[in-house]
């Protein structure tokens, strides 16, 4: 067989270079590509508050509940309208059932979390040609964001919440990399100076009479990353009231779940009503690799206990956000790596890993109250996609999709990478391989 | 398709973005080429004058000492260090230095760190639960084999093949580490054959491991795209007879913890069959008229176990005898010296291409010649590396430095996580404790068995925004970052440490002299292993000048650990 040199970038772009499972690759996405149309961007949304499920939930159990002689008695399903829900685990979710748009024709491309992690922020695979170079997603919204910046503008486009060491701006330059927040009550602790703001002001002038490779740059690019983000860290100690919005009260802790999941979304929540430049907010919650005693209420982690933190965080993030006028302007995503395995449970009591899962959108202009795509009466396959490309919704079409609404064009193609090949946002968009899911507007 | 495929290659080769200088940088480059100290300057040298670059100058003394004591030992060189060493005037004072390093305590903390990185060693991953005790023992394996010297290839025949209670035989942990608990013992040896390959060949047949090479690695590898899956099943039957016997551990400080203690055993029989269809890799199945049993087979030479060899044990004495071994070997201790690999990234060699892959190709061999006439010493490898001009060049550079492929200079990098915390702690005399479980406190990062340990001291966030990964899937990382300006502005790590108590520097200088120009010359040498400049010093005694000395001496040691000089190396 003889490959153009297009069909190579075609390859590779989808995702398929070095993908983990060659069984599910569909070769129609190989060679039968059809030109999208000029694409039609949302714009309905300013921002974004991407949740991070690590560990991959139970879909079956959440968002897409199958019921059978597995199910404990206290999951409580309950029907609103036509959807069956886990009144057990999410009830203050459930409040706010007609702001969510469920998507349930999911599916992951890799069954191995940290892959699957890394390929769901920068919405391609990561051992595929341009994974080592390619951004988080909110680093792009990040270099999206910069022309429209103001000098009120203080905060980085892209704030990380409890999140670790997730990918970071790829190619892109240091400063649209995420900036790392650990939540506290008293919030950032390095923002001020121990010893008082003459003294540092004093400090900060005697540094820069005596760092001369600040400016000449001697010490080549890194170094000069790093002063970048010295400046970037005056900014922020010289502007007023940012620490307000990194701090939070006792009855906001105690009202979001008391948990360090529920801190970082009443940070997220003041990272976007504050409108300082912060577009794109990732937070994330572990703990949710049920392979054993998922429903075993004496288990530290078990399913009651993940739910019941994550409930009480979501249920007053949507109160909040509506009551301040936000959640129009802001686009909730929930996602996760992967799935996990569906109906009885293993003989470990749990859930082991499935590529088929769900993901949860809300505000941002989407229209909630509604489930897209439907699968079987154990979840195992999909019986209707429930959106018109009637495939699967990968991790492509969700960064599409946040990228649409949040104005960016998802179809671009980058000339400044280091490959010389040109750098998609998304791989093959541009093709119409991947979109938005339309449908969620 | 032939034409396509070579720009791409070609693309491939410049992955590493030139460094673009944003501003001019200072310095000279030399104006004549590379002096030849060992082979690597013909090599380094050969290719710069083939493209017409100039390499930088030599680094001065005081570049040099503080370089090599870093690069050598993850530690600055203290103020004796540095006087003793200017004083000395034999002309091969650069080579006694670099035998002491290699000869010094701290040589075998920064150097089992760096291979504790490289076998993950960790008290809790993704996979399994090593404990602290696995953790600990195979934290006091390492460090013992990098404290007796013992040859390297030595060292990873014994992991290869390692046996034993998984709390008291270091080696054992290597089977633990890997294994997959949601799948069949297939996974497990997967992981193994994987993680052997990657670390120990810096091939990445991970790719090939799920599904054969033709029409999926024709970007990414060309040899792996002629390997097929089943090829890499041969590879991972090395470890078919590896088995991994747990039993219920109860720890009496910590009776709820759910924790397994293992006994690594070599069964005598046992095979890798072709009969999965759940756990984390597509199925596995024998093609029509196969054998559903993998019969041993090393992927790079098809060579199968002698007759009566333990599995392990072959695969160990194949993989450490192949040339390949030698190639990332060198080429890992090459990216610890220079901060870039002569083939990048350091686990994606292409085994079809060692003739274009590597930035220096013929270098590549001559280095992995060295290290196999050496018997694997790392001390020795590490001697030859230090030796050479190349590795002895200045950072300065006029002019817009070329790439860093040609290593025309010294590209300075962040320090890592544990290096930074140690300089700051050593130039301010302000020591930290660290807790280790099952171990005494120490003060030194680089003596921690696990980059997550001492998680409840404030120095664990610390580490952490600087990039110390977590040895699972959070690789350790030498970027930037705003919270990384902040800490090192902000944090009571810095801030206090500079205070004039806790019998600090500031405090010993002071108690030592009012006279500025050597409270001056005392805390750069302190900080910056170096004397000031004339014109920094003008900078530094005005400023001390114009307040309170005592207190501007605190400023002054707080905005040195904040120079780029200091933070990078």
């Amino acid at each position: 067989m003889t490959f153009s040199r297009r069909h190579f970038f075609r390859i590779a772009g989808t995702g398929l270079v070095g993908s983990y499972f060659a069984d599910v690759l569909d070769p129609r996405l190989l060679f039968g590509a059809t030109t999208a149309p000029a694409p039609k961007l949302r714009n309905t949304a300013k921002s974004c508050i991407f949740i991070f499920l690590a560990g991959a939930p139970s879909q079956t159990d959440m968002w897409d509940l199958k019921e059978g002689t597995w199910t404990p008695s206290d999951l409580a399903p309950t029907s609103y309208g036509d959807v069956r829900w886990p009144q057990g685990l999410l009830p203050k979710t459930a409040e706010h059932l007609g702001k969510l748009a469920i998507v349930r024709s999911g599916l992951a491309w890799a069954a191995v979390h940290q892959l699957g992690q890394t390929w769901a922020q920068i919405a391609r695979n990561p051992g595929g040609a341009t994974g080592a170079i390619a951004p988080h997603i909110g680093a792009v919204v990040a270099l999206e964001s910069q022309a429209a910046r103001t000098t009120a503008d203080v905060l980085p486009g892209f704030i990380a919440l409890n999140s670790g060491s997730i990918p970071t701006c790829g190619y892109l330059p240091a400063k649209y990399a995420p900036f790392g927040v650990q939540t506290a009550e008293s919030g950032l602790s390095t923002l001020a100076h121990a010893e008082g703001a003459s003294r540092f002001s004093n400090r900060w002038g005697l540094l820069h009479q005596v760092d001369t490779n600040r400016t000449t740059g001697a010490l080549g690019k890194p170094s000069l990353d790093m002063n970048d983000f010295y400046d970037q860290s005056k900014v922020l100690m010289d502007a007023p009231g940012i620490n307000t919005i990194f701090s939070f009260a006792d009855a906001e802790h105690t009202r979001y779940g008391a948990s360090t999941f529920g801190d970082s979304l009443i940070v997220a929540r003041n990272l976007v009503a504050s409108r300082k430049g912060t577009r794109f907010v990732q937070t994330t919650m572990g703990g949710w690799d049920h392979h054993s005693d998922i429903y075993d209420h004496a288990a530290a982690q078990s399913l009651y206990v993940q739910c019941a933190e994550l409930d009480a965080a979501l249920g007053a993030l949507f109160t909040d956000l509506t009551a301040m006028n936000l959640l129009d302007e802001t686009l909730v995503v929930i996602v996760s790596e992967f799935g996990r395995t569906v109906g009885p449970l293993s003989n470990q009591g749990g859930r082991d890993h499935y590529l088929r899962n769900s993901t949860v959108f809300a505000g941002g202009g989407t229209r909630g109250g509604r489930i897209l795509g439907k699968t079987d009466a154990q979840g195992s396959t999909v019986v209707d996609y429930g959106w018109s490309a009637a495939r699967d919704v990968r991790t492509e079409d969700v960064a599409c999709t946040i990228y649409s609404a949040l104005g960016i064009d998802y179809t671009t193609v980058r000339t400044d990478d280091p490959l010389g090949r040109g750098f998609e946002y998304v791989p093959t968009a541009k093709d119409g391989l991947y979109a938005p899911i339309e449908e969620l507007w | 398709m032939k034409r396509g495929l070579a720009v791409l290659l070609l693309a491939f080769q410049i992955l590493s973005a030139p460094a673009y200088a944003r501003r001019r940088a200072v310095g000279q480059p030399s104006n004549g080429s590379l002096p030849v100290a060992n082979f690597i300057d013909t090599e380094i040298g050969a290719k710069l004058q083939q493209n017409g670059i100039a390499p930088a100058q030599r680094s001065g003394d005081t570049e040099f000492l503080r370089r090599i004591t870093l690069d050598l030992t993850g530690t600055i060189p203290s103020p004796a260090d540095v006087d003793a060493f200017l004083a000395d005037g034999r002309t091969d004072k650069r080579a006694r230095k670099i035998d002491d390093l290699l000869r010094s305590d701290a040589f075998v903390d920064r150097w089992t760190l760096w291979f504790g990185d490289l076998v993950q060693n960790v008290q809790v991953s993704d996979n399994a639960r090593e404990y602290y005790l696995g953790k600990n023992a195979y934290y006091a394996w390492i460090k013992d084999s990098i404290r007796t010297a013992k040859p390297y290839d030595a060292m990873v025949r014994e992991l290869l093949a390692g046996e034993g209670d998984s709390f008291q035989s270091g080696v054992a942990n290597y089977v633990v580490r890997q294994l997959q608990r949601n799948g069949p013992p297939q996974d497990t040896y997967d992981n193994l054959a994987t993680h052997s390959a990657e670390k120990f060949l810096g091939i990445p047949v991970l790719c090939i491991s799920c599904h054969s090479g033709p029409s999926h690695l024709e970007l990414v590898n060309i040899y792996l795209r002629g390997k097929t899956r089943d090829d890499f099943w041969k590879m991972a039957a090395f470890f078919s007879r590896a088995a991994a016997r747990g039993t219920r551990y109860t720890d009496p400080a910590n009776p709820n913890a759910n924790l397994i203690r293992y006994d690594v055993v070599s069964n005598a029989n046992g095979s890798y069959r072709l009969n999965t269809t759940d756990g984390n890799k597509s199925p596995r199945a024998p093609a029509p008229g196969q054998s559903d049993t993998v019969t041993p087979a090393f992927l790079l030479t098809g060579e199968q176990p002698r007759a009566g060899e333990a599995y392990r044990a072959a695969y160990g004495r194949m993989l450490t005898a192949d040339r390949q071994f030698a190639r990332a070997t060198v080429n890992y201790l090459w990216k610890e010296m220079f901060g870039r690999g002569l083939v990048e990234p350091v686990n994606g060699f292409d085994l079809a291409r060692l003739t274009v892959q590597p930035s220096h190709p013929a270098l590549l061999e001559a280095l992995a010649d060295e290290l196999i006439s050496k018997g694997f010493s790392l001390r020795e490898m590490l001697r030859t590396i230090a030796s050479s001009n190349a590795y002895q060049l200045s950072s300065s550079y006029g002019g817009t430095a070329p790439d860093q492929s040609y290593f025309a200079r010294r590209l300075p990098r962040r320090l890592s996580a544990e290096v930074l915390l140690d300089a700051i702690t050593t130039a301010t005399a302000v020591p930290i404790q660290l807790p280790v479980q099952g171990m005494a406190n120490v003060t030194k990062a680089m003596q921690l068995p696990d980059p997550l340990d001492a998680r409840r001291s404030p120095a664990s966030q610390f580490l952490d925004r600087f990039g110390r990964g977590n040895r699972d899937d959070v690789a350790r990382t030498n970027d930037s970052a705003i919270s990384q300006a902040l800490s090192l502005l902000n944090d009571p790590i810095v801030t206090n440490r500079v205070r004039r108590t806790n019998n600090s520097t500031v405090q010993k200088v002071l108690a030592a002299t009012n006279d500025p120009g050597t409270v001056a010359d005392q805390l750069y040498l302190a900080t910056l292993s170096r004397r000031p400049t004339a014109a920094e010093r003008t900078i530094a005694i005005n400023y001390l000048r114009g307040g309170t000395l005592a207190e501007r001496a605190e400023d002054l040691q707080f905005a040195l650990l904040n120079t780029l000089e200091f933070l990078f190396v």
